[in-house]
Formats: structure tokens, C-alpha cells, sequence
């Protein structure tokens, strides 16, 4: 077997990307097939239920369940006001009637006369589904969502947390293996996506959050000050939901570690443009890498086609490794033995050969090493 | 020293008349007045010796029935401030020659036969002067024998006797406030798992899934007695774990007061868990003070409502096999507490779970998981085992100075134990104390014939 | 479909279609027993742009056929069945994960008691409980309900009450989960599955609960009918149903796989745990059962032939990696790594590991801190499974005046290391172990078995098709266990009680294929020659206060079986301590492991 399939982060300069928005409820569309949309425009929309609010009716009017239904004053499907009378008891000679009030606004959804319990639904929440990428719609699908797609250059990043946002591209550091520290970050950022080199700091993560920059992207990231600046540590890669305020993307991995030389030229040559960035991450079945989308005005005019098959490691193919003792070191690969090979850790595993910059040969698993895609 | 003189002198003149009485018995001598050590400062100690003729005639008549004690106070700037300096015989200051016996009260009498008198009357840091005479029939009177120094009674600010008390309260008190600082400092104190608490969840989960009420029994006694403020206490857990897991809580009581206290309990758990609105007020009653009315009402309860799990928290006298038993016919889970040792059998027996006397009360410490509270217990249980290691010291040499009767050191620390530790004879051991004195009469002895020729 | 006779059946064929790879084995009667001949393995094809399981599982079977020289799959793509001399199988089995599994949630009225049943039936059933509602777990009704919201089960078990107990707690319940309207993981036109297996007298009002809003409700026996007694079988079985019914009928293929089986399909690790109870039941055993995979750990045992199974979600060696730092701490991880390491480095590894999760380790360095990560999930994963596996709660207890001052509580665990007899591991990081040595010294750090243990492991991952044939034919699923699933690593023999260092711990003496005799102290590990097919007789004498299986300072004797490791003599005592400091820590852990011979260099290598 020369080939193997040996999987990378694609970072391209051109592709066809199609995203799907969708409602997590039933909603309305509110674009149609052929829409040309900015990444802030509303595409879809749709009200949440509201959350619910159990009443206990029979222990605070101190009535056997079966006799709630009868003192209600309000029945289902009626709206109810914070404070307006619920139900009220009989009372004894029609005196000394007790009330209770609502302490929810919303609409009375049940009344149960097994438990005395009476349910209010609070008011809907109104949920909004923005484009997030400018491009074009191409497909609707009836309150539910729609698909836009445009010619875009993407990068996928390693790691992130924090959500969808957008802004413009702007470059800190002046070339791919330069740490990104608090100082190259200016007031001027407010609002953009700001590209580093090697490591960030979480002093420079903090720096861009006072300026309120959109994103802040680079190499890598030292797990202590991820640590500090979620304040937990992550166990589990599954993020997106982090409320940071901005969205940080390591494109590489965790430690000293610089962004892959390809993708800081790409990024920078794209320096100024508006772009779209995700840092959710899903590393599971299913997986989710954060990514930069750089929208196109046009697809590049003869989009060079790589001269590798996508995903096939041959000789002569770029590569990182991603694992100690060679973690993070770029080479081309230069020998694929077919036989397992034994490593130092006793295991037996398949491996390939690959030369460094520098000349220096290594035999790595190939579990362990990532293609770069050209 | 020319003072001295004069005093002795007047002394040795000493004519002894008086107007209405006869001074014609031998007086007592020797007479000591002594600061009572270790009080307030309002006692001193007399001793003498007997009158030579303080003993039965022939014919069993007596010529000495008594002894009469006067007292003086010493006037500063009568020249006797110093006691040191005042000879004996220096009471004539104090006590006229022609000392009317009757018309000065005396400060009391004491029959024949006895040698000292404890005057408790006197003020702190007043100078006194005694004289004692011995009286017989017919007011006789002898001469008086005067103390031959005023004493002065002071207040004591520690007292020696019970120096050993204060060390143990000591000890105990820094454990204690050391372990409530420690587990304010977030160390982990330990208590052990009480089986019957942590069957409350237990107990009350399991009338929540057989929609059953919990019933809890505060005991019979009313408020102010401790084990029903224990039993509150756990009632208050037992509502909170009701609160959570929204079952229902009855508590018939048998005192009004414990009504009153059991709602505000109730209330606050359920409250404190946020569940307000299950809170009913109706569901913790008051029955009856009659022990078996009471009894019979909760009875009623248990077989009508067949409660999956009952509480007897308190103070229990002779219902609680009829309640634990009746309980237990219906399937209920019991758990038990009380500090009545005879009532604790029948609960072990009848019922799931039994948290016995100090269980009971430790159990607030234990639900609370209050610093100060855990502390305290830990601290409180050092003190056990230190009481327990002197018990078992003390019986170890009590049992070894009965059988080694020569061995003079297992004599001087049993007497140790005995007198200084539980008694009252203060932190140092007698022998040595004993020792102590031999050394000072021996050097007052040496220095005895110095003082003599001064005397002269 | 299982009307069969099991004598009559001579070839055996098993799938399990996993998230990534199906795996087939051929198991046929040779020479008096069922022994498991050849296997294949080939990629799942459930996802697109394959989209039908059958795929997957015909490529497997192909490459069988063509090992065994056997026609397995016809002109028509189907598998042949019944056999003839030459070519079918008598009955084709499957059990699969394929599309994450079968996914629950499940909720009860009081979670330690009829909560924690409907955990365990599903759990049993082999689903993963992605949550447990009760009414005591603490959150408030709308917490309750935007948590059912979120997620996206395959189907809800709702439980709660006795028969004749609460009725409104357990209507309580379904009416937070009826406005919920959780939706399904597959489209929309799937109507969500509930399983109403609670009070009796509550059923008609659950049912009106339930009436409106495309739920579809299957009421089963209440699986706590008094809370003395739990009753998980119908509920359990019920589950299957809907698993093949509804779960399995939306994923692609398997409509057609259902057709060739000739046992219902199970969910993989619900076959697990019945290949281990079968074995507990036929040799009358105790076994615990451990299978760590890359995001959670699985763990089995089999008590008195109580079954438990639990899930760790997040405790793995890839996914979760970093959560089981997070969760032991690293001083804890490193505390069983004989060397220094730089943690800020460390914590770095760990997250590209986390990130990258498909790499291995290539040094020696790398290889003993990810066994060391590995101790501590598997040591994690036992705990909270002794938490789970306990016995009922909310029991009325019977006492006497005897038990005054020995008050137990019920709901402890049943968990005995002293009782097990045999330890099952599988998963990467075990079975795949350069040595077994290391296999078999993570076993007994982390699960720290008592007295006399065997170890073994699975070897290729062959217990969830023996789970399935066990429900058909559980004597040939006990003897290809036995004898081709599990590969013996030896047996252990531990001391528990704390012995003094340095101090005699046990006397032994072995008798049988090898001869040996000795003693161990305190803190010593000794490995013996014991290979595999050798057993012997072993008489312990402990010290005082050391119990190996008869009580504190009684003399055992137990017949042992050999394995690729050996017989193993630990006197490390139990709990097992490791000193503080960490110098002295890191030479004590080397001494173990030098003892054992766990990382030696020169030896060959075992296979991957």
C-alpha cells in the first residue's frame, strides 16, 4: 500500500462552501432561492415557547387536586398578567375567599386535576437565524431553513471557543512564528478579526477584549492560559457556547507552536476583507472544527489544482507532526515502509519516514502525522 | 525595736481584773489566727491549744465549758501594720488589760474539748487581732491568750485546690477552639456516618414513591427539655429532605410550644429549599398533653394514613414500644433518637434506624455541617478520651498502690490522683509540699537562736 | 426466529457494526466444540454516501468467506443461511453502536430509588442514559424542562411510585416532559417513543398525558412494584423492542440486516453485559468487565448475578482525555509515572492529544503517562460504578437488640473486590498494550482486586457477537469465550489490610505445573511463571491484619490458572497508598514495575 489515507485541516484559497442555517423550531424564512445576503442579514425567525412555570394551586389554597378545576378563574389558553388573580377558592358563605395571584406572566397551558397543578407558559422567545456568510441562497427549506452558499477561502483551525462572528482580517504579527503578545494589539482593532503568529498569550487574548475585537486567531495556545481565561478547565472538547465575548481559534494546537506558514500568508494576503469565523469546536463522532471563511468576489480565475490526491500520503507530500518528541515540525515525507515498524514505546505500528527542513530524517507513526493540503 | 520593749513590758505587768466577772480558769495558749488560703478573703482560721484545765473533774462536773473568741481590728498607725515586726504579746494594743469579757461581744464560742474556730465574718485586707479565753459556770473566765501577730485575710485570686480543674477546662477549651478553627480553615473533620441520619433521605424517599406521609414524633416532653430541641433539630433536616422531595410531613405534638416551634421550623426548611408553597401549616398539630391520649392520637394516625416512614425524635416514656410496634405493623421505616436509656432497647429492637443519647445530640453538628458546631464536637471528644485516659490512669494506680503498699511512689502519685487531681489539695503533691515544710523549719531552727538573742 | 435447535447448529455467523468498523466472526463446531475460526473486518457503512449497513457487513463477511474458503453470501447479496456442508451458516447474528448508539433519557420520582432503577434497565438494556430526571435532582421544574428540550433522545423510560403508591409525583413528571416535546434525533416524523413502566394506578392519567403531541407510549410492569424488589426485565425488553422497531428501522440498512438475523439485534454493550452474565451464571463466578474506549468507559459487573453496567461518559483515552486530568488531577495521574515530567508541557500534550485524538503514543515516556492517564479513568470509572451498583434503597430493615451499635444502611454497593474471581478488560489502551504486562498492571492499580483474581482480556473485541449468541445458544458462547475471546493474562494475588513495609506480608507456597515458595512483605510485587495453560495449587499463609480472601490472618488455598503474564504476588495492601513525597514516589512505582517487568526494552514486542 503506497497510499494512506491520512487526514488534514483544510485551508484552501478557493471552494465552493454551502452552510446551512437552520431554525431550531419551526419558523419562518425570510429569504427566498437566488437572495444575495450579507453575513448579518436575518434569513430565518421564529419564537421559542416560552419556558414553563408549574403553580402549585392545591397546596397553596389548600384544596384536594380535583377541586382546582373548579376555582380557576382563568381556563387554558387564557393570557394571565404578573399578579392577577388565578383562582380563587369558594370560601365559606361566599366569605373569607382566598385568591391567588399569578406570579408569571404568560398564558395558562394546563390545569391538572390529578396533581392541582396549573402550568404557565411564559412569553415566546423570539429566536433569529442571521446568514452568517455573504453569499447566495440557494435552497429553502420551509420553516425551517435555508442553505447559502458562496465562493469562499477557508480555513479550519484546530481548536476554538466561542461563537459566529464577523469582521475584518487584521494582521498583529509580522510573520508566522511570532508569539502574539498583549503589545501587538492596538486600539484600532475594535471589531476585527485579529491574526497572530506563534503562541497567544491570555494577556493578549484580554488586550483584544478591551479593544472588542471580533476574533483573535493564531498558533497556539498554552492550556494554562486557556484555563485562566474560561476559568475552568476544558475536559472535553465541545465548545461554542462560551459567552467570552470574543472567539479564539488556535490553528495549530496547544503549546509553543507556530501557524502553519501557508495559512499566515493566505490570511494575510486576504488582510482587510471581511470574514466570518466560528470557533466551535466538536471533537466526537461528528466532527466540528472552528473555521475562517473569507468570502470571494470571484472565484480565483485557474484555481491551481494541488498535484496530490486529497488525503493520500505519497512521497514528496507535505506534513506536520502532531505528536511529541517531533510535535509540531513540518517535513516531506520521504520513505513509506509497508511493514510495521516497532517504537520506542514497544508498540508495533505503521510508520513513514519524513525529512525536516534541516535534513534530518524521522521515523513517525502515521497516526501521528497531519497532512498539509496544497 | 524600743517600741517592742515597751510592749513586752507592758506584758509581763498584765494584772488580768475585770468588774463583773471572775478570771480565775487557766487560759488556752499558743493561740494562731491563719488566712484561710484560696478564698475570697473573708475567712480566717484560729487554732490554740486547750486550756490546762479543759478536762472532767471527779465527779463529772467541768470547770471549762467553752472557749470565747474576740477579735480587734488593728488600727493603721498603731504601729503594728508590719506583723513581722510586732513580738509576741503585742495584743495589748488591741485587747485592754481590764478587758471587760461582757460587755465585748465575741466573735463565737465553741464547747470544751474544741481547739480552733473558722471565723467567716471578716473583710479582706483588714488587719485582726484574736484572743481566745476559755470560759466555764458561772461566768468564769481565763486570761486572754492573744494571737501573737494580727493576721490579715486576702482575697486569692486562684484557687490552688482547684488548679487541676482549670488545667483540664483549659486543655479542653484550647482543643475545642483549636478543632473550630480548624475546620473554619476548611480542615476536614471527620464524623462519623450516623446510619439513622443518613436514613432520612432514605426513609423519605420512600414515602414519596409510595405517596405516603412522613410522620415525626417530637417526643412528649415540652420545649425546654434538650432532647426535644435535638429532636427539632433533626426535624428541621427531616423537612427540608421533605421539602425536596415534596412529600408530604405531619407532626401531631403533645406541648403547644412545640407546635409553634415545629411550624417556624418547618417553615423556614421548606422556605430554605425553595418550595414555600408545599409548606402547609395544617399538617403540624397539636393533640394532646395526656401521654396516652397523645399516644392513641398518633396511633390513630399511623393506622389510618399508613405513613411510610416514621421519626421519633425526643424525649419517650413508656409509648415508645406501642408507637415503634405499631409503626412497624404498617411497613413503615422508623428511625429512632432519644437519651432515655431505658426506652433505647425498645427502639433498637422495633425500629430501622436508633440514634442513641450522644448520636441524638451530635446530630445537629452532624446535619448542620457547621464549622463551629463539627468543631466543637471534635474538640468535646478529645476531652472524652483525655477524662477516659484518667479514669483508666487513676483505677490503673489506685489498683497498684492497694497491692504494692511499700512502693512509697505508687502511695505519693496515688495520693496524687486522690487529693490533688480529683481532690482539692491544689498542683503540688503533698510529699513535696511535706519536704518543703521540713526544709523551711529546719532553716527557721538554724535561724532560731539569732532571733532569740534579739528577742532577749 | 430462534425456534432453532441449538445441537443442529454447527456455523455460526456474528457481526457487531461499530460507529467505525464492522466486525465479523465465523464460529464453527470443530471437533466436539464451538470454536471462533476466522473473523473480518471491514468500515462501517452507515453514513453517507454508502447509507446501508449491509454494505459493511457483506464486506466483512466476503472477507471470511474467502479466508475460510466458504461461501457465506449468495448471487442475491444475502447471507446464506441455513448451511449446507460447504457453504451458509445455521444463523447469522448482529449486535450494533452504529449512529452513536442508543441514546435515553430516563426519569423516576425519587433518584436514588425508582429514578436510579430506570438508570439501571436502561443502562442493562446497553443505552446510553444521556440524563435522569427526577423530582429530587435538585432542579427547578423549568431547569427540568429546558433540559429535557435539549436534548435529543431515541427514546424516554419514565418510571416512579410503587404499585399503589404515588400517582400525581409520577403525572408530575410526564407533564414536564409531555410540554417538553423532546424532539427525536431522526426527522421529524418519528414519533417519540415513551416507556411507562411505573405505578399501576397511574397508568390511565399518564396515558391522557401523553394523548396529544406524537408521542408514542408503551406501558410495561412497573420495575419497583414494591420498592423491596426491582423488576427490570419487561422494561428492559421493551427497550430492545423499540431499539430494533423504531431506532434501528431509521438508520440505513438496517431494515434489510433485521431480515437476515436470526436473533433480534442488540446494542453492543447491552451484548456485552449478557456474554458476562452468561459466563457468571455457567461457572459460577463474580465478574467485573471494563472496556475503555476514546470519550467513555464502560464498565460491567456481575455480583451474585446482579448485573450492573454504568457508563463514564467522559472518561476516555482520546476524547476525554483531558477531562480525566482534569477529574483525577494531574499530581494523581503522575503520581504512577516513575520519572519527571514538566507539567505545563504536560497539560499541553494532553490537550493536542485531546484535540488530535486518532494519534499514539511513539516514546516509551509518552506510552507509561498515557497508561498512567489510563489507571486513573479506569480507577475513576470503578468508583463511580461501585456508587451505582448498589443494593436497593428505601428497604425497611429488620433488627435486633444485637445491632444496637452496628446500624448498617441499605444502598451499599456490591461491589466486593474480595468476591471477584475474574476481570475482563477491553479496549485501546489494554488490549492493545505493547506488553500484557502493562495491561494486567493497570488492571490492578486502578480496580485494586483482593485476594485471588484472574485477568484476562478480550481479544479482538469478540464479546458483544458472544452476547448475542448467548441468548441463542449460551453453552456455545460460554466455550468460544473461554477459550478464543478471552486471552489469560495470568492471575493476581493481593493482600488486603495494610501491611507494614518491609514486614512479612504472606507466606506462599505453589504446587502443580511449577513449583514455587516464598514470601512477600510489605510494599513487594513478585511476578512467578505461570504460562498460560499451567495451573497449580497456591497456599497462602498472611500475617496478621492481612486478609486474602478467608479473613484477617486466615490461611487460603486456591487453584490458579497461568496466562501470558504469570502469577502475580502483590503485597502493596489495600487501599492502595503511594507514598507523598514524590521522590520516593516515583522509586517506589519503579520498583513495582521493575518487578513486574512491565516496560522492559529487550523483550519482543507483542503485536498490535
Amino acid at each position: 500500500m503506497a497510499k494512506a489515507y491520512t487526514p488534514g485541516l483544510l485551508v484552501t484559497r478557493h471552494k465552493k462552501h454551502r452552510i446551512m442555517r437552520r431554525l431550531p423550531i419551526a419558523g419562518d424564512v425570510q429569504v427566498k432561492v437566488g437572495d444575495t445576503v450579507a453575513a448579518d442579514d436575518i434569513v430565518a425567525e421564529t419564537n421559542l415557547p416560552g419556558d414553563v412555570h408549574p403553580v402549585n394551586l392545591a397546596n397553596s389554597m389548600s384544596l384536594p387536586p380535583a377541586d382546582v378545576v373548579g376555582c380557576m378563574l382563568k381556563s387554558e389558553g387564557d393570557p394571565i398578567a404578573l399578579n392577577e388573580p388565578l383562582a380563587q377558592t369558594k370560601g365559606l358563605f361566599g366569605m373569607f375567599k382566598n385568591t391567588v395571584n399569578s406570579r408569571y406572566e404568560g398564558t395558562v397551558e394546563t390545569v391538572s386535576p390529578v396533581t392541582g397543578q396549573v402550568i404557565i407558559r411564559g412569553a415566546p422567545l423570539p429566536v433569529q437565524v442571521r446568514a452568517y456568510m455573504s453569499g447566495t441562497v440557494v435552497d429553502v427549506r420551509e420553516h425551517e431553513g435555508c442553505e447559502v452558499e458562496a465562493d469562499v477561502a477557508y480555513v479550519q483551525g484546530i481548536f476554538g471557543v466561542g461563537g459566529e462572528t464577523q469582521g475584518c482580517i487584521k494582521l498583529a504579527c509580522t510573520s508566522h512564528d511570532q508569539e502574539l503578545t498583549k503589545d501587538r494589539i492596538t486600539d484600532d482593532m475594535e471589531g476585527s478579526i485579529i491574526i497572530g503568529g506563534a503562541r497567544m498569550t491570555v494577556d493578549a487574548i484580554r488586550r483584544a477584549l478591551e479593544v472588542k475585537a471580533a476574533a483573535i486567531i493564531s498558533g497556539g495556545i498554552d492550556d494554562q492560559d486557556l484555563k485562566e481565561l474560561l476559568g475552568y478547565d476544558l475536559g472535553v472538547a465541545i465548545t461554542g457556547r462560551e459567552n467570552l465575548g470574543i472567539t479564539v481559534i488556535v490553528t495549530e494546537g496547544f503549546g509553543e507552536i507556530s501557524m502553519a506558514e501557508r495559512t499566515y500568508e493566505m490570511l494575510k494576503e486576504f488582510e482587510g476583507r471581511e470574514a466570518s469565523v466560528n470557533g466551535a469546536t466538536q471533537i466526537r463522532a461528528g466532527v466540528m472544527r472552528p473555521e475562517i471563511i473569507v468570502p470571494l468576489d470571484a472565484p480565483p480565475a485557474a484555481a491551481a489544482e494541488g498535484k496530490f490526491e486529497e488525503g493520500q500520503l505519497e512521497i514528496g507530500r507535505m506534513l506536520r507532526v502532531i505528536r511529541d518528541p517531533w510535535f509540531g515540525m513540518i517535513g516531506q515525507v520521504s520513505g513509506l515502509p509497508a511493514e510495521p515498524h516497532v517504537l520506542g514505546s514497544g508498540s508495533k505500528a505503521r510508520v513513514l519516514e519524513v525529512t525536516f527542513p534541516s535534513g534530518e530524517k524521522a521515523v513517525v507513526p502515521r497516526a501521528n502525522v497531519e497532512l498539509i493540503e496544497e | 525595736m524600743k517600741r517592742v520593749l515597751v510592749a513586752l513590758l507592758l506584758l509581763a505587768c498584765l494584772p488580768v481584773v475585770a468588774h463583773g466577772q471572775t478570771v480565775t480558769l487557766a487560759a488556752p495558749s499558743n493561740v494562731t489566727a491563719q488566712d484561710v488560703p484560696d478564698d475570697v478573703g473573708n475567712q480566717v482560721a484560729l487554732k490554740w491549744d486547750l486550756s490546762p484545765e479543759d478536762r472532767a473533774d471527779a465527779d463529772g462536773g467541768r470547770s471549762v465549758t467553752g472557749y470565747v473568741i474576740y477579735r480587734r481590728v488593728v488600727q493603721t498607725g498603731d504601729g503594728l501594720e508590719s506583723g513581722a515586726e510586732t513580738p509576741s504579746g503585742s495584743g495589748v494594743m488591741a485587747f485592754a488589760d481590764d478587758f471587760d469579757y461582757e460587755a465585748n461581744q465575741p466573735v463565737g464560742t465553741v464547747p470544751y474539748s474544741v481547739a480552733s474556730f473558722l471565723d467567716e465574718n471578716v473583710e479582706g485586707g483588714v488587719s485582726y487581732m484574736y484572743a481566745v479565753a476559755a470560759t466555764g459556770p458561772g461566768d468564769t473566765f481565763s486570761t486572754l491568750a492573744v494571737t501573737a501577730m494580727p493576721v490579715v485575710p486576702t482575697m486569692e485570686y486562684i484557687n490552688q485546690g482547684k488548679i487541676w480543674f482549670l488545667i483540664i477546662m483549659l486543655l479542653i477549651s484550647v482543643v475545642i477552639i483549636y478543632f473550630v478553627f480548624y475546620a473554619k480553615r476548611g480542615g476536614q473533620i471527620k464524623v462519623r456516618p450516623i446510619a439513622g441520619l443518613e436514613a432520612v433521605t432514605e426513609a423519605v424517599g420512600r414515602s414519596t414513591e409510595m405517596g405516603k406521609p412522613v410522620l415525626f414524633v417530637p417526643g412528649i416532653l415540652d420545649i425546654n427539655d434538650i432532647q426535644t430541641v435535638a429532636g427539632i433539630t433533626v426535624l428541621s433536616n427531616v423537612a427540608r429532605t421533605a421539602a425536596q422531595y415534596d412529600a408530604e410531613l405531619k407532626v401531631p405534638t403533645a406541648r403547644s410550644l412545640v407546635m409553634t416551634t415545629a411550624r417556624e421550623t418547618v417553615e423556614a426548611a421548606y422556605l430554605g429549599e425553595g418550595r414555600p408553597d408545599a409548606y402547609n401549616e395544617d399538617n403540624i398539630y397539636y393533640l394532646t398533653d395526656e401521654q396516652f391520649g397523645y399516644t392513641a392520637g398518633v396511633q390513630g394516625v399511623m393506622v389510618r394514613e399508613k405513613p411510610a416512614a416514621c421519626f421519633y425524635m425526643g424525649a419517650f416514656y413508656a409509648e415508645s414500644l406501642i408507637l415503634a410496634e405499631t409503626a412497624n405493623s404498617i411497613g413503615a421505616i422508623q428511625v429512632a433518637g432519644t437519651a432515655m436509656p431505658s426506652q433505647l432497647p425498645f427502639f433498637v429492637a422495633a425500629c430501622d434506624y436508633t440514634l442513641i443519647g450522644e448520636e441524638f445530640f451530635a446530630a445537629s453538628a452532624y446535619l448542620s455541617n457547621d464549622p463551629e458546631q463539627l468543631g466543637s464536637l471534635k474538640g468535646q471528644d478529645v476531652g472524652k478520651v483525655i477524662a477516659a485516659l484518667l479514669l483508666v490512669l487513676g483505677c490503673l494506680f489506685a489498683t497498684l498502690s492497694g497491692i504494692f503498699r511499700d512502693s512509697s511512689t505508687l502511695q505519693n502519685v496515688n495520693g496524687y490522683i486522690t487529693n490533688n487531681v480529683l481532690g482539692e489539695d491544689g498542683l503540688v503533691p503533698e510529699w513535696m509540699l511535706a519536704a518543703e515544710l521540713d526544709q523551711t523549719q529546719e532553716a527557721e531552727q538554724s535561724a532560731q537562736p539569732a532571733g532569740d538573742g534579739g528577742g532577749n | 426466529m430462534t425456534n432453532l435447535d441449538p445441537d443442529k447448529i454447527k456455523v455460526i455467523l456474528a457481526t457487531d457494526c461499530g460507529s467505525t468498523t464492522t466486525k465479523a466472526i465465523l464460529i464453527q463446531y470443530v471437533d466436539g466444540e464451538y470454536r471462533q475460526t476466522h473473523r473480518g473486518e471491514a468500515p462501517t457503512t452507515v453514513e453517507k454516501p454508502f447509507a446501508d449497513v449491509t454494505m459493511g457487513v457483506v464486506n466483512s463477511v466476503t472477507e471470511i468467506a474467502e479466508l475460510a474458503g466458504r461461501r457465506l453470501v449468495g448471487d442475491d447479496g444475502r447471507i446464506i443461511s441455513p448451511a449446507t456442508d460447504t457453504e451458509g451458516c445455521d444463523i447469522y447474528i448482529s449486535t450494533s453502536s452504529a449512529g452513536g448508539g442508543l441514546q435515553m433519557m430516563v426519569a423516576g420520582v425519587i433518584a436514588e430509588m425508582t429514578a436510579a432503577s430506570a438508570k439501571r434497565a436502561a443502562l442493562g438494556a446497553g443505552s446510553i442514559v444521556m440524563d435522569v430526571i427526577a423530582a429530587n435532582d435538585g432542579r427547578r421544574p423549568h431547569d427540568q424542562i429546558q433540559r429535557i428540550r435539549d436534548l435529543r433522545p431515541d427514546m424516554i423510560l419514565i418510571s416512579g411510585g410503587t404499585d399503589g403508591g404515588t400517582a400525581d409525583k409520577v403525572v408530575q413528571i410526564s407533564e414536564l416532559v409531555a410540554p417538553a416535546k423532546p424532539q427525536p434525533r431522526f426527522g421529524s416524523d418519528y414519533s417519540m417513543p415513551i416507556i411507562y413502566a411505573g405505578n399501576k394506578d397511574a397508568r390511565e392519567s399518564v396515558s391522557e398525558v401523553f394523548s396529544e403531541g406524537g408521542f408514542d407510549l408503551q406501558i410495561v410492569d412497573n420495575l419497583r412494584p414494591v420498592l423491596e424488589r426491582e423488576n427490570l426485565g419487561p422494561a428492559r425488553d421493551k427497550i430492545h423492542d423499540i431499539f430494533l422497531e423504531h431506532v434501528m428501522a431509521q438508520a440505513p440498512g438496517y431494515d434489510k440486516l433485521m431480515g437476515w438475523t436470526g436473533a433480534p439485534i442488540m446494542p453492543t454493550p447491552g451484548a456485552v453485559g449478557d456474554i458476562l452474565q452468561t459466563v457468571a451464571r455457567l461457572q459460577d463466578i463474580n465478574v467485573v468487565g471494563v472496556d475503555i474506549g476514546g470519550a467513555t468507559t464502560d464498565v460491567f459487573s456481575v455480583f451474585d448475578e446482579t448485573f450492573n453496567r454504568t457508563v463514564s461518559a467522559n472518561l476516555g483515552m482520546s476524547y476525554s482525555i483531558s477531562n480525566v486530568c482534569a477529574e483525577a488531577t494531574m499530581p494523581n495521574v503522575l503520581r504512577w509515572v516513575p520519572f519527571d515530567m514538566n507539567e505545563r508541557e504536560l497539560r499541553n500534550h494532553v490537550k493536542n492529544k485531546m484535540i488530535r485524538p486518532t494519534t499514539i503514543p511513539q516514546t516509551r515516556e509518552a506510552l507509561m503517562f498515557e497508561q498512567a492517564v489510563a489507571r486513573e479513568a479506569l480507577r475513576l470509572a470503578y468508583k463511580q460504578h461501585k456508587e451505582f451498583a448498589t443494593t436497593l434503597k428505601g428497604v425497611q430493615q429488620q433488627r435486633t437488640v444485637g445491632d444496637t451499635f452496628s446500624q448498617q444502611t441499605s444502598g451499599k454497593t456490591i461491589v466486593d473486590n474480595m468476591a471477584l474471581d475474574l476481570l475482563v478488560a477491553s479496549g485501546g489502551v489494554l488490549s492493545h498494550a505493547p506488553r500484557m504486562h502493562q495491561t494486567a498492571m493497570m488492571l490492578i492499580d486502578a480496580f485494586e482486586p483482593e485476594g485471588v483474581t484472574m485477568l484476562a482480556k478480550d481479544s479482538i473485541f469478540m464479546m458483544p457477537h458472544l452476547g448475542v449468541l448467548s441468548s441463542v445458544h449460551p453453552k456455545a458462547a460460554e466455550q468460544v469465550f473461554d477459550r478464543d475471546c478471552l486471552v489469560y493474562l495470568g492471575t493476581c494475588v493481593c493482600a488486603a489490610g495494610q501491611p507494614k513495609p518491609g514486614k512479612t506480608c504472606f507466606k506462599y507456597e505453589l504446587t502443580g505445573d511449577r513449583t514455587a515458595s516464598g514470601e512477600i512483605v510489605g510494599g513487594q510485587m513478585e511476578l512467578l511463571p505461570l504460562a498460560e495453560g499451567e495451573s497449580g495449587t497456591i497456599t497462602l499463609s498472611p500475617s496478621r491484619g492481612i486478609d486474602l480472601g478467608e479473613g484477617p490472618g486466615k490461611k487460603v488455598q486456591r487453584s490458579v490458572r497461568g496466562g501470558t503474564v504469570g502469577l502475580i504476588l502483590d503485597g502493596r495492601g489495600r487501599p492502595l497508598e503511594l507514598p507523598e513525597e514524590r521522590a520516593a514516589c516515583q522509586s517506589t512505582v519503579q520498583g513495582w514495575l521493575d518487578a513486574l517487568d512491565v516496560y522492559a526494552e529487550d523483550k519482543e514486542p507483542m503485536a498490535v
